[in-house]
């Protein structure tokens, strides 16, 4: 099991992760054609005092947004670790109760206002696109252990952490 | 050891999963008085309103009883529970022995005592059952009253909506949502509702349901209705009533299991009976936000507790970490809406933020106590909502970024440079 390790000081905003993001959602698979479709991108980047700082799904061990969801549609595979609303047997009603759960604000309301939409891992990649494009390294993909070792030393991370 | 869950909903699911977890042997034995596979009640209205079908309401898939190894008594109700005996006893006298034993029987619809509720054309809206018998009786229907103005009932009002149904929704408290939100965001929701079409009378109760013979007499003519108290008169073919739930604990009377509103658990979910497990709308838990024990009858809450009760059940022991009772999300037609926590505050000692604008359909509250979050009421723009309320759940001290709180993308971001 592997997870996106996130090393804030090297982010220089460029949003690349963004539109690789939207393009390996897309029909199309390319960056224009995301565009065109108006795809999302599930990895979001604030501006906080002129500061970029990416915000990305965790893939809990306990995910809140699992317990939240009415409609047995957010799931998180036992084996890869993903969670997902996506591809699962039952679909997503669009009741925003994950949204409401998710204490680090990840999921999004999709832009026709129907369907929860997060990071899914990019389950069928071997990297996650987003990790992919990343230029500085300000994301990087690494095994779960090592991951949950890092963060238990960020303030902020604990401090969200879903407590159940 | 022998695992026996009343209830298969999703308290009862979670807790399976949560066994299955860490021992994949120990038999397990669900008894539930529905007869199929654990659905969403939630997902209830949208398949009143015909855009979900009953396959698509089911919360797992078809094989997971078999998958998880999972004894399936359903449609049988358990009348009792003998901690003496460690068994419980079904309709008939059967009985079924346990070593560990899960409560997760959920809740009923509330009946005020009003004349007439028990007549034709009045249901509640809890199960599957009750989502039918409102669709039977949908043919010559022309106009519905809703009772109560909570979750479920405006749930069930638009869902009767979209049946091409005429609806009144009637409530005896002056606004919408009592319950969960403000005087304000409730104002927003109910101007998005009645735009479509919907009609409320707020501030009132009901008198009486009466049914065609009462009605007839009194009217003199055909028809079937509801009497306000007030005195005015609403001719409806059918009426949901929604004025709450109890929690069915009927089985634990006379047992020694301590019982206030709904049964008390610690925090292992144990009941006041060692063995015997409590978890989802029928269990009393302690609000992460109050500090007091109460009943929380919301999906998340009920997940939650099913799955740590499933974990000590299995002899893991794992503490529940209090969730916040009061959360909700909502959206009706098209304006979203979430509230946690405490919301209308109850003394001065709070410290509020609001930014109002209905005619935008946008409200942000946030209410704080001693620099700590607890409560909030997001309608529009719902970004920051899962953010919020896990500062609230955390009751985490904001005194540094409480600024940053107002903004309506506050996020995960702002606490990571704060924090850092
Ligand atoms: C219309 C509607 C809409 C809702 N919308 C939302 C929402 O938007 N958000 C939200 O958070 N919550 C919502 N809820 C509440 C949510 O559905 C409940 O909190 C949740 O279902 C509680 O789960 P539970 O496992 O505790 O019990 P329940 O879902 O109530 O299930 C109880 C189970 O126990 C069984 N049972 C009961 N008594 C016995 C007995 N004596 N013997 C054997 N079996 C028994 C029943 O058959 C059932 O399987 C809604 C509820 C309704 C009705």
């Amino acid at each position: 099991m592997q997870r996106i390790m996130l090393h804030l000081d090297r982010c220089n905003g460029c949003l690349t992760c963004t539109l690789a993001c939207a393009a390996a959602h897309s029909k199309s698979g390319h960056i224009i054609g995301a565009m065109m479709e108006g795809v999302q991108s599930r990895i979001h980047i604030q501006s906080v005092k002129g500061k970029a700082v990416p915000v990305l799904c965790r893939h809990c061990e306990e995910p809140a947004c699992v317990d939240a969801c009415m409609a047995g549609a957010m799931q998180k595979n036992p084996v890869t670790g993903i969670v997902t609303n996506d591809g699962n047997e039952q679909s997503c009603v669009g009741c925003w109760m994950c949204i409401m759960a998710c204490p680090y604000g990840v999921i999004v309301q999709s832009k026709d206002g129907t369907v929860a939409v997060k990071c899914d891992g990019c389950k069928d990649r071997e990297i996650p696109a987003c990790v992919e494009a990343c230029h500085t390294r300000a994301l990087e993909y690494m095994d779960v252990d090592e991951f949950a070792a890092v963060k238990r030393q960020e303030t902020a991370y604990q401090l969200a952490k879903p407590a159940v | 050891m022998r695992h026996v869950i009343i209830g298969n909903s999703i308290a009862a699911i979670k807790a399976v999963e949560a066994i299955r977890s860490v021992d994949r042997k120990a038999p397990i034995t669900i008894i539930a008085d529905e007869h199929g596979p654990a659905y969403s009640r939630c997902l209830l209205p949208d398949y009143l309103a015909g855009t979900r079908s009953e396959a698509d309401l089911s919360i797992r898939s078809r094989d997971f009883y078999r998958q998880m190894g999972v004894e399936l008594v359903l449609g049988r109700a358990v009348t009792k529970v003998v901690p003496a005996d460690r068994e419980v006893e079904l309709a008939g006298g059967l009985r079924y022995g346990y070593d560990r034993l899960l409560i997760a029987t959920g809740s009923s619809t509330f009946m005020p005592p009003i004349p007439g509720l028990g007549g034709n054309g009045v249901f509640g809206l809890r199960s599957l059952g009750d989502a039918k018998a409102i669709q039977s009786a949908l043919p010559g229907a022309r106009r519905a009253v809703v009772v109560g103005a909570g979750l479920v009932g405006l749930e069930a009002a638009y869902a009767l909506y979209r049946r091409g149904l005429e609806v009144t929704v009637v409530e005896k408290m002056p606004q919408i949502l009592p319950q969960q939100f403000d005087r304000r965001a409730a104002h927003i929701l109910r101007q998005d509702m009645e735009t479509e079409g919907i009609r409320f009378i707020l501030g009132c109760g009901i008198q009486e349901v009466a049914g065609p013979s009462l009605w007839s007499r009194v009217m003199g003519k055909a028809g079937q209705g509801v009497f306000l108290e007030g005195g005015e008169r609403l001719k409806a073919e059918l009426v949901v009533v929604a004025t709450g739930a109890v929690p069915n604990v009927g089985l634990v009377q006379d047992t020694g299991i301590k019982v206030n509103r709904g049964i008390v658990v610690d925090r292992f979910m144990q009941t006041s009976i060692p063995g015997i497990y409590a978890a989802g709308d029928v269990a009393e838990t302690r609000d992460a936000v109050t500090g007091l024990y109460g009943l929380s009858p919301i999906w998340p809450n009920a997940a939650a507790q099913g799955r740590i009760a499933g974990l000590n059940m299995a002899g893991v022991q794992r503490e529940y970490s209090s969730m916040v009772g009061m959360q909700n999300a909502v959206e009706f037609r098209e304006v979203p809406a979430i509230a946690v926590g405490i919301v209308n505050t109850p003394g001065d000692d709070y410290e509020v933020f609001a930014d109002y604008r209905p005619d935008k359909n946008y409200y942000r509250k946030l209410v704080m106590k001693n620099d700590v979050l607890v409560g909030m009421i997001l309608v529009g723009d719902i970004r920051s909502a899962g953010v919020l309320s896990g500062l609230i759940k955390k009751k985490a001290n904001v005194r540094t970024f409480k600024h940053l709180l107002r903004r309506p993308d506050f996020g995960y971001g702002h606490l990571l440079v704060k924090l850092a």
